[in-house]
């Protein structure tokens, strides 16, 4: 039990197999150099024919400047990254720099020491069951006895009804008994501290009065990792600044009269920080996902999607059409089978050919289960299976790694290694929107072909403005080294708090350096118990369960900040000791640390 | 001493309302289930009394107290 992800037995061989990846992977290094701009040519030629759109801007488009071969992952040589200063290029530089140094057989055992997924106990596993049958059906005679006003869509003769039977039972009937733990309005910045608006509900969750008091508390659950989220600071004055010269919204799409210098500056500096040749940003998160997935891939296409990925991952893919087929979480065992087979097998409903491309599509840091991607080995199969890889480092980037660069700097991959790179900028940098940074064919491609930048709207200006000095300050541009320190601080933040809890007793998911931190607590009475008992306590926390996470596993998820600070989070840990006791929350049969634990 | 007891009991009770969810549902119907408990028990006690009981002696060939006693009550009679 313990240690492992659900397949301890096999780790054995999962670390012979690993062996094999790795000699491959020794083979494919060299080669694959040569092999990148042919397959980048191929799948762009392949893409730009299934569209019918801007066709005449495709030759406009085309990198005619690109620094494809000769732009290396050194980031301080390659100073403006899209196009023009490249200064230089040997690739041996970019060899030695991000070689893993390890072998991937240690990545693995490393992986399966730092990750932990504690199975549940059978009693609550049953208990969990029991309860949510109890609730289904205490809720169905509630339905029965009692229909609220709400509840009734009148004056419908002779429509079907509008509202999903089942969604809106399950919202009415057993989410509505503890809603008052979801949807806390707040009324300040969530920084370390959040300001929740307090309220009181008099018929059982149907409807909330607020008091008109407020509760300040600590915030546990916001994903402001590097504490930028202010409302003072240079982030603040200089947003302030640029919202005073260029207004709130360019009102336009980028392709029309929405970019700006401060966009293109962005678009450069995202691209140095990422230590690729270009990216492109986008006003929304979940759009960068949803809406350029489908211009990435078509039908035809293959997708190996991680069980646990995120929604507007999976809506992107719905909405391209292409054959999605789901791999076991974090599991290379069953990535590697999935991939095999279709590589082998082909595109069954066309007479097995080949797939026309096959992407793996998996998350730097999995926001629900707090656990880190194995990129290494990531990367070792789509260099053997010649597939691509799509990495959405949404809440990673920032909040990983020596540099704050997300899970490709956590394991010092070569950012290059991986065809797509994704992120958000609304975690780690207190802001809005994502980007897409990869090459520059790609970056280009996207900028003709993707809806969500010839259709939405452009990114605010101080927004951009919000992300840019965020991201100087990281990268240490403004001369001093506070980047440097939040990274630092959120790292210690991390392991103290995750090694404190394990030393409790309770049972917490993932990788010891995720900043998300799921603790286990399988019942809806005791996700609404916590949640209730904490900010009686002046701790604001988010309780996760049913639909969004599998029944058996209602959590409640802590997100850790470089902001908070090491009283603050003593503070936390001590009243969550208590109520852990108090609740029974301590179902972990680990080993517990005896000794103190040294932030 | 009484007012541990009762912390104790509450405790428990709270407990117990948490791990069958019944600590999140109106008073109505917390009640209700509890009725429900309360049947199914008698029932099952009932089932188990008169045909478990029987059944399980006939198979091992153990003769209920009850049917002795008769006997012994029957001859002193």
């Amino acid at each position: 039990m313990g240690n492992s992800n659900g397949d301890s037995g096999e780790v054995q061989q999962e670390r012979q197999r690993n062996c094999d990846i790795s000699n491959s992977w020794n083979k494919m290094k060299g080669i694959t150099e040569e092999n990148m701009p042919k397959e980048c040519d191929s799948s762009t030629v392949e893409l730009r024919a299934r569209k019918n759109g801007f066709k005449d801007n495709v030759v406009e488009a085309a990198p005619t400047n690109g620094c494809l071969k000769n732009c290396t992952a050194n980031t301080t040589q390659c100073a403006t990254a899209n196009g023009t200063a490249c200064s230089n290029s040997n690739s041996n530089s970019k060899q030695s720099l991000y070689t893993p140094a390890k072998k991937l057989s240690e990545f693995a055992a490393e992986h399966t020491r730092k990750t932990s997924f504690e199975e549940v106990p059978l009693h609550t596993a049953c208990l969990t069951y029991l309860g949510f049958y109890l609730l289904m059906i205490l809720g169905y005679i509630n339905q029965l006895l009692f229909v609220p006003k709400v509840a009734k869509e009148e004056n419908r003769e002779g429509y079907v009804t509008l509202y999903d039977a089942f969604e809106s039972f399950y919202s009415r009937y057993v989410y509505r008994r503890v809603r008052d733990c979801w949807n806390r309005p707040i009324c300040s910045v969530p920084g370390d501290e959040v300001t929740l608006k307090d309220r009181v509900t008099n018929d059982y969750g149907w409807s909330f009065q607020f008091t008109g008091t407020e509760t300040r508390c600590l915030n546990l659950g916001s994903y402001n990792y590097l504490g930028f989220a202010d409302a003072t600071g240079p982030c603040a004055e200089q947003s302030e600044e640029t919202a005073r010269e260029m207004g709130l919204a360019m009102t336009s799409t980028r392709v029309e009269l929405g970019t700006t210098q401060l966009h293109l500056d962005l678009e450069s500096l995202t691209a140095r920080y990422l230590g690729v040749e270009d990216a492109i940003v986008f006003g929304m998160g979940f759009a960068t996902n949803a809406l350029n997935l489908p211009s990435l891939i078509s039908p035809g296409c293959l997708v190996l999607s991680d069980e646990k990925n995120h929604a507007s991952i999976i809506l992107g893919l719905r909405l391209s059409g292409a054959t999605t087929k789901v791999f076991k979480h974090n599991n290379m065992r069953d990535l590697e089978r999935v991939l095999r087979y279709n590589v082998v097998h082909g595109n069954s409903k066309n007479g097995g050919k080949p797939w026309k491309k096959i992407l793996i599509l998996v998350e730097g840091v999995f926001s629900m289960e707090g656990s880190i991607v194995r990129l290494p080995e990531i990367i070792a199969l789509k260099k053997k299976y010649k597939a691509y890889l799509y990495l959405d480092e949404a809440h990673s980037i920032g909040a990983m790694g020596p540099h704050g660069g997300g899970a490709v700097d956590y394991f010092g991959a070569d950012p290059k290694d991986i065809d797509i790179l994704m992120g958000t900028f609304t975690k780690s940098f207190g802001s809005a929107g994502g980007y897409i940074a990869g090459s520059k064919r790609l970056i280009d491609f996207l900028r003709t072909n993707s809806h969500a930048h010839c259709y939405a709207s452009s990114m605010s200006p101080p927004i951009a403005q919000q992300i840019y000095t965020s991201m100087s300050i990281i990268m240490g541009l403004d001369g001093t080294d506070t980047g440097r320190q939040k990274i630092n601080q959120l790292a210690r933040n991390t392991r103290y708090f995750r090694r404190r809890l394990a030393q409790m007793g309770v049972i917490t998911y993932g990788h010891e350096d995720s900043p998300v931190v799921p603790m286990l607590v399988y019942l809806f009475s005791k996700i609404g118990a916590v949640v209730r008992t904490l900010t009686t306590r002046h701790i604001a926390v988010v309780g996760v369960g049913f639909p969004a996470t599998p029944i058996m596993e209602g959590r409640i998820r802590y997100c850790l900040s470089a902001a908070h600070t090491k009283e603050q989070l003593d503070y936390a840990l001590e009243v969550i000791d208590e109520i852990s006791d108090r609740l029974g929350l301590k179902y972990s049969r680990k080993p517990r640390e005896p000794n103190t634990i040294e932030y | 001493m009484l007012q541990n007891i009762i912390d104790f009991c509450n405790y428990w009770w709270f407990r117990y309302l948490m791990v069958t969810e019944l600590y999140m549902v109106e008073k109505w119907e917390r009640v209700t289930i509890h009725v429900i408990f309360a049947v199914l028990f008698c029932l099952f006690w009932y089932f188990n009394y008169s045909v478990l009981l029987s059944f399980t002696g006939s198979i091992l060939g153990i003769t209920p107290i009850s049917d002795s006693i008769e006997q012994q009550a029957a001859k002193i009679a």
